[in-house]
């Protein structure tokens, strides 16, 4: 199926890559007139829009995975893929996220009353010590976007919270962040608490923030370090399928 | 020009583009570490609340590190605070940090600047702190004081993400806004400034790791303009990230000095800066000088020389863990390589 939708065509331009044009163009193909409707009202962050589309689908027997998959993630690999190459930034990301958010609102209850799986659960938080969160809230909102059911802790996230939710949530991977050097330390103490638990080798766990490193991860036995929060979703989806 | 310059002579001189004896270290932002408040006895957060513990810490980056300027303000909240901003001060070894995600206002209307605003506890150690820096150090060092600017004072008061969401939504509202933040920027400012600070750090984190570099052209230039006219002193505006794309703005903002990220080349902001603003910075934090050794400051130190950056910093507050050899190492590696220049 052709893409029709003239917005989409033109935010295609913005992708540089051949191969990764190539990729979104194959996903877009397979969705159709409506569905890429969607994707541009979310990309262009019209919440309104978004939401009145998204319960028009519905009501027109669309089914809600595939305005998940065809409307909104669609929609959202575009904006990750101009955020990484700053053609956006943050309140971009925002308005696009807050336009996801009102698509959700209608599609996250019927996809709860259904058997069908998500793509993974992640565990997200800020370590102990630390506040800051919108590295952390960046990459929550991508998560989601991909299709990842993501429990927020918060911020200032002590070992036994990320322990607990872990257990509560039966979540297979945690994301763990911090933007001062004071706290980084503290990503590696959650991770020896794991190990003190004897539950190390049921999570994978990844790590992020402005100071931290590959090197730092690697130092604090992490499984993975992302520098942005698109790396997060890759991470996330290559740790969802190990 | 005087062969053998006072610390503050060589700091004011490079501000305003005159000649130096060589190039200045300097600390717009904290040099604090846990070893130098066990020192002198000043840990935080008390050194961050009371004028003489601030004091005492805030000069060990002249006693005993040998940077050319004495810098008391070592955080990012203090007028935060005294505008009611809900705070963790935390302990000796983490920064105090405003709880952004319970933001103390939603609108415009808002924002009121408290009557007793420069009489809070949290403003007066600052402001007490460099009356008693300026008595004992003024003659010979620069004195730096430090107030935020309205982009950030607008992070803390609403928060990151509702402030962000609003620059979209209303960008008359924002700018509105930040005309209103800025008089809070500038009150503090010069009551520092009357209290004896030399020059200012003005912490505006319009940072390429959130905004766009249009932004900063869009909302702050103009702001930063009228800033540089009203506030009588060298400013040095700081914003970490990434910051090329906008440092062409930047060097439009009149102030004396831009204080930069290490994520940007030094030769690259050099010339993009073209003699328009001076540059302060940029030694890597968290790599170099947390955890790698002398030789690797001493490499990043002559990058900056050789690419003519004004004034040697490091890049942002360094972590309160740095060890004390690699901050000694910059100052040490200034004056080997200024004989080196002059052949001796």
């Amino acid at each position: 199926m052709p893409i029709v939708n003239e917005g989409v065509l033109e935010e295609m331009k913005h992708i540089a890559n051949p191969s990764e044009l190539k990729h979104i163009q194959e996903i877009y193909e397979k969705t159709d007139p409506l569905m890429q409707e969607i994707a541009y009202a979310l990309i262009t962050g019209n919440d309104k829009k978004v939401d009145e589309l998204t319960k028009n689908s519905l009501d027109n027997g669309y089914s809600a995975n595939t305005i998940m998959d065809d409307g909104l993630i669609a929609g959202m690999a575009i904006v990750g893929i101009k955020f990484r190459d700053n053609i956006i930034f943050v309140p971009e990301v925002l308005i696009s996220a807050r336009a996801m958010k009102a698509g959700m609102a209608h599609i996250e209850p019927i996809l709860s009353e259904s058997d069908i799986p998500p793509v993974g659960t992640v565990i997200m938080g800020t370590v102990k010590g630390d506040l800051h969160d919108i590295g952390k809230n960046l990459c929550i909102m991508m998560l989601r976007g991909a299709g990842f059911i993501v429990h927020d802790l918060g911020v200032d996230v002590k070992d036994i919270e990320f322990i607990d939710a872990v257990q509560e949530h039966n979540a297979k991977i945690i994301g763990m962040s911090a933007l001062l050097t004071t706290t980084m330390p503290n990503m590696g103490r959650v991770i020896e608490a794991f190990e003190d638990e004897g539950l190390r080798e049921e999570v994978n766990i990844m790590v992020g923030g402005a100071p931290v490193t590959q090197e730092f991860a690697d130092d604090m036995g992490a499984d993975a370090y992302g520098k942005d929060a698109i790396d997060c979703v890759e991470l996330a989806k290559q740790l969802a399928s190990k | 020009m005087k062969e053998n310059m006072t610390s503050k002579e060589r700091v004011m001189n490079a501000l305003n583009g005159l000649p130096v004896d060589r190039t200045p270290v300097s600390n717009p932002t904290s040099v604090a570490t846990v070893e130098l408040m066990d020192l002198v006895g000043a840990p935080f957060p008390d050194a961050c609340r009371n004028p003489e513990l601030n004091a005492q810490l805030a000069a060990t980056g002249y006693t005993e590190l040998g940077f050319d300027s004495i810098a008391p303000y070592f955080t990012i909240i203090q007028e935060s605070s005294a505008l009611g901003c809900e705070m963790q001060w935390e302990q000796k070894d983490n920064w105090p940090t405003v709880r952004m995600s319970n933001p103390i206002w939603k609108s415009i209307n808002d924002i009121k600047i408290p009557p007793n605003f420069l009489e809070h506890p949290d403003n007066l150690a600052i402001i007490n702190s460099i009356k008693i820096l300026k008595k004992e150090y003024g003659n010979d060092v620069a004195i730096i004081g430090k107030t935020m600017g309205p982009w950030t004072l607008a992070y803390h008061v609403f928060g990151v993400e509702p402030f962000l969401l609003l620059s979209i939504d209303d960008p008359k509202m924002t700018m509105d806004c930040l005309k209103k933040l800025k008089e809070i920027s500038n009150l503090f400012g010069q009551a520092q400034i009357d209290a004896g600070a030399d020059v200012l750090t003005y912490p505006d984190h319009a940072t390429g790791d959130l905004v766009s570099g249009e932004y900063y052209k869009k909302f702050l230039l103009e702001i930063h303009q009228e800033t540089a006219e009203e506030l009588n002193v060298p400013l040095i505006l700081h914003i970490c990230g990434q910051t090329l794309d906008r440092l062409d703005y930047i060097s439009q903002n009149n102030m004396a000095a831009f204080h930069f990220d290490s994520r940007n080349d030094p030769a690259e902001a050099m010339k993009i800066a073209n003699n328009r603003i001076r540059l302060v910075g940029n030694i890597n934090n968290p790599v170099t000088l947390y955890s790698k050794n002398t030789e690797d400051v001493k490499l990043e130190v002559e990058k900056c020389l050789e690419a003519g950056v004004q004034l040697i910093a490091p890049e942002c507050a360094i972590p309160l863990a740095t060890k004390l050899e690699n901050l000694l190492e910059i100052p040490k590696t200034v004056k080997e390589w200024t004989k080196k220049q002059n052949g001796n």
